[in-house]
């Protein structure tokens, strides 16, 4: 991608930041023109047929490293969004799994993203490369990206790490937020010879508790034994609903977190959006209030501001 | 939103869900363990099912109930169901439009797991035998105690269900199941259809393992809910060879429910899978 692409890219991004930062301030969703003109529903339209705003915070683009998926190109992940009623996604990019051109990965995925207005391109950066600091600058001052997302456990470090604090730092010291893959997928499934274990997220009290300003969201964790009893104070903190389990995983992870610390994710297009959807409402013990929260304010306010 | 509703763009309206006639084949409360006195922690588990199977528009469930079999660690549970059978028969009290049943077996004990296919399922109301992938009645399906219940089951008319997985790294206990094996299994019995159940989790490998063997079908649930599984389930089986799970309630309503509901499949395949299949399986009136 030419210099010149990126500044126009840069120009293109900053105009659909406003966009959004309009749409957002209102709960409304503008029609654009271009490849993703078509009107998203939002809190404008919502009704009986579209209760609420929806924003997943667990979206990726491209192609997952293992098999085809149905959703894995952009036109066809955002034409499914448009069809759950989901207002907005965070994407990240599946081929910052592998690949360690996370400059092109991260270049890719701003350039896919501004032409989709439901979409907001997420940094993908790696500390077991060189200069990843520049990575972060790109993401920050070239893409206008809000927020980075790390895979600790395919990259090789844990939270423990100073490497993880190092980043951890800096992210915090721009103002964005941090999402942390605690996993991909179930560990049974994974293939032989790339076997990766959940990450540990309890490193994370230390480091929040010393940086009050920083934002991280856990993406498919599924909390099990005394993670949540050991983490549910921890300020800063939040997580997303992708791969919890149980017909009533949702309202358990909420009850045991202070207010609005879980955020709607779906893991699409590894996982199918449509299970995400159904199973923050299934159990009907979160009242309509906190629906909304978990299907976006929460998500909105994690977002916008400083924890 | 109603109670009773995904009520969600773009997923099917309660009508439709119910035009699905959706009769679900893998139904777990208390899977492990129904509670002490037999059957309350199994009450339980059903009632906080209850919103899920509402919002899904279920019309049936099958669930598979411990009959003193020693298919728990619990002793004294194992001598309450033997002294008392009524026990078994709480939960069909409770959902008698809604229930049905595949005993637990456990191929460790062969005379009295034969004796229990004939009381529960020759003589009713059971609609076939179960095969645990875990706890003390797992027995792996290529034993040939696995053979001799196999045909106690087929005699007395029922359904089998086989609890299989292929995990990475390896099986995690000694009478854990793979597809592969339960393959091996069916070739002997190719008059009769064995259920593979959570399509082996790693659903890749199971279809392939089980595509040869026409007389196996494989059930949904058990594994999250990955993109393309259907599809491929759908490509490479049929879709008459397949059978909805839902798991409830150790696992969701959205993951299980959603993987049809979000595959791409023809509304026919669809219906097929959520229930039709099961229904022919059973030899049940469609109507």
């Amino acid at each position: 991608m030419s210099g010149s692409h990126h500044a126009r890219g840069g120009v293109l991004v900053m105009k659909r930041r406003a966009l959004l930062k309009q749409a957002l301030g209102t709960g409304v969703l503008l029609p654009l023109t271009g490849p993703g003109a078509t009107p998203v529903p939002c809190l404008a339209e919502a009704s009986e047929n579209v209760p609420w705003e929806i924003v997943d915070t667990n979206a990726s683009l491209f192609a997952w490293p293992f098999r085809r998926l149905p959703l894995d190109t952009a036109g066809k992940i955002v034409a499914k969004m448009r069809a759950l009623g989901i207002c907005s996604a965070w994407a990240g990019s599946f081929e910052g799994i592998l690949q360690r051109d996370i400059t092109g990965v991260n270049a890719r995925v701003a350039e896919t993203c501004n032409e989709y207005p439901e979409l907001t391109p997420i940094g993908t950066l790696n500390p077991s490369l060189p200069d990843w600091r520049a990575d972060l600058r790109r993401c920050a001052e070239e893409h206008h990206m809000p927020g980075i997302r790390l895979y600790p456990g395919y990259h090789g470090y844990t939270l423990g790490e100073s490497r993880f604090q190092d980043v951890f730092e800096q992210v915090a010291g721009r103002n964005l937020f941090l999402q942390i893959v605690v996993s991909l997928e179930d560990p049974r499934t994974q293939p032989e010879w790339l076997q990766v274990r959940d990450v540990d997220p309890l490193p994370l009290r230390s480091l929040l508790q010393s940086t009050p300003a920083a934002r991280v969201q856990l993406l498919n964790a599924r909390p099990r034994g005394g993670m949540l009893t050991e983490l549910a104070s921890v300020p800063g903190l939040y997580w997303d609903t992708a791969r919890l389990e149980g017909t009533a995983g949702v309202p358990e992870l909420a009850r045991g977190l202070p207010p609005g610390r879980v955020l709607f994710g779906s893991h699409a297009p590894f996982l199918l959006p449509e299970a995400a959807l159904i199973r923050v409402h299934e159990s009907n013990q979160l009242s309509e209030q906190e629906l909304r929260e978990v299907y976006a304010s929460n998500a909105r306010r994690f977002l916008r501001s400083p924890a | 939103m109603t109670s009773s509703s995904l009520n969600l763009p773009g997923l099917p309206a309660a009508s439709q869900l119910r035009s699905y006639r959706i009769w679900d084949a893998y139904f777990t409360p208390a899977h492990g363990h129904p509670g002490r006195d037999g059957s309350s922690q199994l009450l339980r588990d059903m009632e906080l099912s209850e919103p899920a199977i509402q919002k899904g528009q279920f019309e049936k469930l099958c669930y598979f109930p411990h009959v003193g079999l020693g298919t728990t660690t619990d002793a004294d549970l194992e001598q309450r169901l033997r002294a008392h059978p009524q026990l078994v028969m709480v939960p069909f009290e409770r959902w008698p439009d809604r229930l049905l049943g595949m005993i637990q077996v456990n191929a460790h004990d062969v005379p009295r797991s034969r004796e229990a296919i004939r009381r529960w399922i020759q003589d009713g109301p059971m609609i076939g035998a179960y095969f645990p992938g875990g706890g003390p009645a797992a027995m792996t399906c290529t034993h040939r105690n696995v053979a001799l219940l196999v045909e106690a089951v087929v005699s007395a008319g029922g359904v089998i269900m086989q609890h299989t997985w292929y995990k990475t790294g390896g099986k995690q206990g000694p009478g854990e199941s793979t597809p592969a094996e339960l393959a091996e299994l069916a070739r002997h019995y190719p008059e009769h259809s064995f259920i593979c159940a959570h399509a082996g989790g790693e659903w890749e490998q199971g279809i392939r393992a089980i595509r040869g063997e026409k007389n196996v079908l494989i059930e949904t649930s058990g594994f999250d809910a990955t993109a393309g599984f259907l599809e491929r389930a759908v490509r490479e089986l049929g879709a008459n060879r397949i059978l909805f799970g839902s798991h409830l309630p150790s696992r969701s309503l959205g993951t299980e429910l959603g993987k049809v509901l979000g595959a791409e499949l023809t509304e026919a395949d669809k219906q097929r899978i959520l229930g039709t299949n099961f229904r022919q399986l059973l030899q049940r009136d469609e109507t």
